[in-house]
């Protein structure tokens, strides 16, 4: 094994979550009116992510005993929090729609047994399970690679200004993906620390894509044909996706194929994404997260 | 979980036994197997840097109260870069610690320069920086921002008192970018506001000096009303001047975004000193009036899960095994009060907790 040792050369930005909270009370389930699945694809994030992003800050928080880089474990430190407020506010909304009468619990036991018998630690010890640890987090650092584009898609979209997305969603959405952008690096930087095995990049990232992917349309086209409000075939999901696609409601399959390379050069790191102005400027203004 | 009413199916389907196979098949191969090292070969990356040693190279009083500190590596090598509205820990030969704004210039890798106010009845922080001088070696860590500057067309900085010092490299960089932008520049009087002469060299912008002792306390709604629609708002200052403007921005000026620094969890007010045993590690820590029982517990278990130190992220709730606890969270639900707590915040109601960790 060959460590690198490498200088920062430039700052670092502070990690912290923020006390948000949000009120449902008035928000309709279908908060991108007039599209459906538009809306049960967002609805992933509310179903799926919190128990993924809990056990995600438990398997990274799982590594902070090892960090000896005091500025990796305070950006940690930060990136756990966050990972938690994620969950916990995207939960209000899955308790917001159970009261609503939408039946989720098929879709809970899904990331139960998803989390614990795919994701979970397979009751590996020893080497094995330390390996099994490097891959998880390996996954996991693919995983915030599509977050933190995901977003800033959701802050570049201007569509759902335009079509009146319901002003509390889209101010979730926002948070939620400035905060993305915001620790992009934790996650990479945590699996660079403790591993740094290019042919476990390569491999947990196409396992982390095609997973999420399976895992958001599956999802989507199950909420989208038990939607009692939705006319028509239960299988035309296809069709609402494609529309739904075209008009600028979410990502396309491009997206995914269009970041997989770039996240695969073995050069990579989050921070050659760009500038994250985008970020520090919505969570200057976001209802939710201003001031905090 | 709350959303766990409804009946549990009694078998997982087919296709969900078929993944948890190969799930188990996938591990078994690049985790378990003799193969699995050639499979992954470790190359893990060390990041050094984040604390450095530096030395005074001068020390520079700006008004009477107020001394700015050049700082460079010992061997003159270049710094890590930052961007406007960054700050350095400094580590103080008692032991603490404090945070003071970069107010030099970025595009200087060389040097770093920070200025500190005497407070004579504050916490001696500011007492100890005053009495070092040029030659002196001072431990930092960063620079790290929590105030980050972003590049926009227009720009109002507001900056009360010292609050200038993050403030002016801001200034500076949005002049060199040809922006617009105004400062105004509130503090008790002229002569007590440092960097008058270095403000005023710079350019294409407007600089509103706003001396209390000349103007009165100036009204906050007055000062955000300067800012063009969809402008970038950066205030520094005390406390009162940055909650006003936040409460009176999103409907001063909608489009546009206030910006303030952010600040790390505030001290522990009224805490009495207790123990806690940790019933797992099989130690018992002595938690101090003036300090968390997290900050305590790190001392024995240093990988500690924890997060926003201010109780309200939930990344630290331990099961409580013994003892009553005086909650002091905003996360936890009632049911989850009788049986747990967040470390960060929440003490106990006696002498004595058990948890489990």
């Amino acid at each position: 094994m060959s460590t690198t040792k490498q200088a920062y050369s430039d700052e670092a930005l502070a990690i912290h979550a923020r006390d948000v909270s949000f009120d449902w009370t008035d928000v309709p389930t279908e908060y991108i009116p007039g599209h459906p699945y538009a809306t049960h694809f967002w609805n992933v994030m509310h179903l799926v992510l919190p128990e993924g992003e809990r056990a995600m800050a438990d398997v990274l928080g799982r590594a902070l005993p090892q960090i000896d880089d005091p500025r990796l474990a305070e950006e940690l430190v930060g990136f756990i929090g966050q990972e938690e407020t994620h969950a916990s506010s995207h939960e209000s909304f899955r308790i917001h729609l159970q009261e609503n009468g939408f039946d989720i619990p098929k879709i809970m036991r899904l990331m139960e047994f998803l989390m614990d018998q795919v994701f979970g630690d397979h009751g590996l010890k020893g080497r094995a399970g330390e390996a099994w640890f490097h891959e998880r987090l390996g996954i996991y650092a693919a995983a915030e690679h599509f977050t933190a584009t995901v977003g800033e898609w959701l802050l570049d979209n201007r569509t759902f200004d335009e079509i009146g997305v319901d002003p509390t969603m889209l101010d979730l959405l926002r948070w939620h993906g400035a905060e993305e952008m915001e620790h992009r690096n934790v996650a990479y930087d945590v699996f660079q620390y403790v591993d740094g095995s290019y042919a476990r990049r390569v491999r947990t990232a196409l396992l982390a894509s095609g997973g999420l992917l399976a895992l958001w349309l599956y999802t989507s086209s199950w909420m989208y044909a038990n939607d009692p409000n939705v006319k028509g075939s239960k299988w035309a999901w296809p069709i609402a996706f494609v529309k739904d696609t075209r008009r600028g409601l979410m990502p396309g399959l491009k997206f995914i194929f269009k970041e997989i390379p770039q996240y695969l050069r073995p050069g990579f790191h989050p921070s050659q994404m760009g500038p994250i102005d985008k970020a520090v400027r919505y969570l200057a203004q976001s209802p939710a997260a201003s001031g905090l | 979980m709350a959303t766990m009413t409804s009946e549990r199916s009694s078998e997982p389907s087919r296709g969900l036994r078929a993944l948890a196979r190969g799930a188990q098949a996938y591990s078994a191969l690049f985790a378990a197997s003799s193969a699995a090292p050639y499979l992954s070969r470790s190359k893990p990356v060390r990041r050094t840097g984040f604390d450095l040693e530096l030395v005074i190279d001068a020390v520079t009083r700006e008004v009477d109260d107020v001394v700015s500190f050049t700082l460079r590596r010992p061997d003159g090598e270049s710094l890590p870069a930052w961007v406007p509205g960054a700050h350095l820990d400094v580590f103080l030969p008692s032991g603490a610690q404090r945070q003071y704004s970069l107010c030099g210039d970025p595009a200087d890798r060389t040097s770093y320069r920070i200025a500190v106010r005497r407070i004579d009845e504050g916490g001696g922080g500011s007492l100890a920086m005053h009495r070092l001088s040029q030659g002196d070696v001072l431990t930092v860590r960063g620079p790290r921002n929590a105030f980050t500057f972003i590049d926009v067309e227009s720009y109002l900085f507001v900056a009360g008192g010292i609050g200038i010092t993050p403030i002016l490299p801001m200034v500076r960089e949005a002049a060199r970018r040809g922006a617009s932008w105004k400062l105004v520049y509130v503090g008790r009087s002229l002569a007590t506001m440092p960097f008058l002469s270095e403000l005023r060299s710079l350019g294409g912008g407007q600089l509103e000096l706003r001396p209390d002792d000349e103007f009165g306390v100036p009204d906050v709604a007055d000062l955000l009303l300067r800012a063009d629609e969809g402008a970038a708002i950066y205030v520094c200052g005390p406390t009162p001047l940055i909650d006003a403007a936040r409460v009176l921005q999103p409907t001063l000026n909608p489009t546009g975004s206030l910006h303030s620094e952010r600040f790390s969890a505030p001290p522990v007010v009224g805490g009495r000193p207790f123990e806690v045993h940790l019933a797992r590690t099989g130690v018992t820590v002595p938690v101090g009036a003036e300090e968390s029982a997290l900050a305590a517990i790190r001392r024995e278990v240093p990988g500690v899960r924890y997060s926003c130190q201010q109780g309200f992220c939930g990344s630290c709730k331990h099961a409580v095994l013994k003892g009553d606890v005086e909650h002091r969270d905003t996360k936890l639900r009632p049911a989850e009060r009788d049986d747990s707590m967040l470390i960060c915040v929440s003490r106990a109601a006696g002498d004595s907790l058990t948890i489990d960790l």
